[in-house]
């Protein structure tokens, strides 16, 4: 026997090979198909993986759901997996998994952005065909475009997230003013607000180098009626309407609206500094409002609104709001592809989203729910007024996406601190676009 | 290492060949050759290792090789999991090609060099400090590793809080003194600075405590040598304490440089790799091509370069320290 390095390293390479041909690919997408077609009438057992869904009144929302799918289907069980509730953390883990050909989680809840670079990536089912006809027009219509890559969903809607603009309605009326209607408003009434000394920051947001900074931007842009991509995906980003949208977040720092400190600020630092009384505005996700109307938890409890966010004087447009939230896909290694679609499709459907409106703070996917005695119980103006908002998606029709965010998210953070021009900030994340659009961003 | 054994074996009586037979170690036949027993003994060792030495393939060698396969192949994901494509070298192309990845790099380089030095004179003078101390050195011992004790990410996360614009109690002091709200993570300088200060306050201790062990080992004779010729305390502490704690610091730098230049968690929690790319070390750009972009050779590929790159640095290090010691021996 005549171990040696020599032999070690061929062991070592004979391993890493048969390795690499155990995480071969190779399945035939129509096979998974006609699978994923028909519920099983055997027992059979699935695994959710699913974040922790906010909840109303203190029970686990994903435990009502597994409850409420297993008396309707006897024979399956679903047992749940948690994951993290931040989208990158969530994407690293699941994704890294679903690549090495995982048959778990049957069932994985992932972020509105992810349909395009996962389906690219064959590590989603396609379920269009699963789907039944006139499914999608039960759901917003921004919500199904960002489900679809290429004619084909990938994602099956669970519930969604819109961002608001959340207001000290106590200092407008001290002050007898108005909930701005645009942002050269909103400029102003910050001004007043702060110049009487009865709040640090006039607008709270978030410009920290994140996702979370694409979703500002993007709504930046739209407001101002600036394209990010065309519909042929190509990157169009320019002129005067998207210089403007850079100008207006310059200038929310450079006239002390904003803190400088916007720039490292995610969500959860803004409405912290909200629900301290710093702020007279805040932009932020629907689930700020419970936060910030909690009392014990907030300072301001009692004190706030919320509304749509603002759009730009002239554009005779009201802001409009970045469409988020998660839905269900489907892991195509999965060994009960039926019983896992059915799953999904359950999640979609009225029960769930009824049962969200009632019990999860979230705002459920399914529009008709939004004006249900469900929805009126909770009394939350996120999702009573969610059907109001005017909705655009983040440019996620591209397998490229996190590499198109970046593009946006650089230079933006650079012209929020000042070392950028709002001009030169616009043509970097133009050329940044397209670089990214051709895979040759890192 | 056979060979290794060969000679322990060879050099040392074995029980069979004339030592303690009641030690319950099978007799050797008189007439078996010492080389068939060397050879027979190693296949054994080869045998009683061989459990260890796979879990060690299965941890180590196997992600080293598989990562160097992925960074040379084409890697396509499709249904069932990743597919294997031509061998390619596309993935290192477009990495040395990319602004980025210099940026990364040359950020991972400033830090590891800045904070390494700081934390190696830190470390040096809290040894000395240390030394001295008779009563309560256990004490100021434990309370030193403290921050070394901490979890990086907890680490990080508090430093976070700490550097806070908003209620942050570092930006609350400046705001005090300076009458300004200062952006501490949110200026390429600053965010840089504090991130070099997070990790020295976190590093230095363990630097003192090895530099300590050392310093515990120099002998007293060496310093009354010193002290009957004249030496003052300035000249002492250069002639005689420092080239007799080479070796020591010689393997501290080495580990902190293999820690620094490996650098994540502090990036990753205080600035995310902001403002802009500033702070995003070659471990953050690996993460985010592997992870969020899904693009696995590519990810690979950073891996395999920064891999290169230290263990470059770690035997130049060697190789300087090694002419310094010898140049020391000569005079």
């Amino acid at each position: 026997m005549s171990l040696n390095r020599r032999t070690l390293l061929a062991g070592a390479l004979s391993a890493a090979a048969a390795g690499s041909l155990a995480g071969c690919g190779g399945k035939d997408l129509d096979d998974l198909l006609t699978q994923a077609a028909t519920v099983p009438r055997r027992p059979a057992r699935l695994t959710w993986w699913v974040s922790e869904i906010p909840s109303r009144r203190g029970s686990v929302v994903a435990d009502l759901i597994i409850r409420a799918f297993e008396r309707r289907h006897p024979r399956i069980r679903v047992s749940k997996i948690n994951a993290l509730s931040t989208s990158d953390g969530n994407r690293s883990a699941i994704a890294t998994q679903l690549a090495g050909g995982s048959p778990q989680p049957d069932v994985y809840l992932g972020d509105t952005t992810w349909p395009a670079q996962f389906g690219h990536s064959a590590l989603a089912l396609p379920v269009e065909k699963l789907l039944p006809s006139g499914f999608w027009d039960a759901y917003p219509a921004a919500l199904r475009t960002s489900s679809t890559y290429r004619g084909t969903a990938y994602a099956v809607p669970f519930f969604t997230d819109s961002t608001y603009l959340f207001y000290r309605k106590d200092l407008l009326a001290k002050h007898g003013l108005r909930v701005p209607r645009s942002w050269e408003e909103l400029l102003r009434t910050s001004r007043t607000v702060q110049q009487a000394g009865d709040v640090q920051a006039g607008f709270l947001w978030q410009a920290a180098v994140t996702e979370s900074l694409t979703a500002n931007v993007t709504e930046f842009l739209a407001d101002a009626g600036a394209t990010v991509l065309d519909g042929r995906g190509r990157a169009v980003l320019g002129g005067a309407e998207a210089e403007r949208a850079f100008s207006l977040m310059a200038e929310f720092t450079a006239r002390g609206v904003t803190p400088r400190t916007v720039a490292t600020d995610e969500e959860s630092d803004a409405q912290d500094a909200f629900v301290n009384g710093r702020g007279l505005f805040l932009r932020n996700w629907s689930y700020a409002w419970v936060n910030a109307s909690t009392p014990g938890v907030s300072r301001v409890a009692g004190k706030i609104g919320a509304g749509p966010r603002p759009g730009f004087e002239g554009t005779g447009r009201s802001g409009v709001s970045c469409a988020g939230g998660w839905s269900n896909f489907v892991n195509p290694s999965s060994q009960e592809l039926g019983a896992a679609m059915e799953f999904a499709r359950f999640c979609a459907g009225d029960e769930v989203q009824r049962l969200l409106a009632r019990e999860a703070g979230v705002i459920p996917a399914m529009t008709s729910v939004l004006g249900s005695p469900e929805a009126h119980a909770a009394g939350d103006p996120a999702v009573l007024r969610a059907a109001d908002l005017r909705l655009v998606a983040r440019p996620v029709q591209t397998p490229y996406y996190p590499q198109v965010s970046k593009a946006l998210y650089t230079p933006a953070n650079a012209v929020v601190r000042g070392s950028l021009s709002p001009a030169d900030g616009v043509r970097a994340a133009r050329e940044g676009l397209r670089t990214a659009l051709e895979g040759k961003a890192l | 290492m056979s060979s290794a054994l060969h000679k322990k074996t060879a050099g040392t009586p074995s029980q069979g060949e004339g030592g303690d037979a009641r030690a319950g170690a099978p007799r050797k036949s008189p007439s078996a050759p010492p080389g068939s027993t060397a050879r027979r003994r190693a296949r054994a060792g080869w045998l009683f290792a061989s459990p260890a030495l796979l879990v060690i393939a299965a941890v180590t060698v196997f992600p080293v090789v598989f990562s160097l396969v992925l960074s040379f192949c084409e890697v396509r994901l499709e249904y069932g999991g990743l597919r294997f494509g031509s061998p390619t070298l596309a993935h290192y192309e477009a990495l040395l090609t990319h602004p980025e990845w210099y940026r990364a790099l040359a950020f991972t380089l400033g830090f590891t060099i800045v904070s390494v030095s700081v934390e190696l004179v830190l470390g040096t003078l809290t040894a000395l400090v240390l030394e001295r101390l008779g009563a309560g050195r256990g004490w100021i011992l434990a309370l030193l590793l403290l921050p070394w004790a901490l979890i990086n990410v907890i680490a990080a996360q508090l430093w976070s809080y700490l550097f806070n614009g908003t209620y942050g109690a570092v930006s609350w002091l400046c705001e005090q003194v300076f009458d300004t709200q200062p952006d501490i993570l949110g200026q390429p300088v600053s965010a840089m600075a504090a991130m070099v200060a997070v990790d020295v306050w976190k590093t230095t201790p363990f630097v003192a405590i090895v530099v300590l062990a050392g310093l515990m080992l120099i002998p007293g004779d060496v310093y009354e040598a010193a002290e009957i010729d004249g030496a003052s305390a300035w000249t002492t502490f250069w002639k005689v304490t420092l080239p007799q704690l080479r070796p020591i610091v010689a393997i501290a730098v080495l580990f902190r440089i293999l820690q620094a230049f490996g650098i994540f968690d502090l990036p990753f929690v205080l600035t995310q790799g902001g403002p802009g790319t500033a702070t995003q070390s070659v471990a953050i750009l690996g993460y985010r091509i592997l992870f969020q972009n899904l693009d696995f050779g590519g990810g690979a590929a950073v891996a395999v370069t920064t891999a290169v790159i230290v263990l470059g640095c770690c035997l130049l290090f060697l190789r300087v320290f090694r002419a310094q010691v010898d140049e020391g021996g000569r005079a």
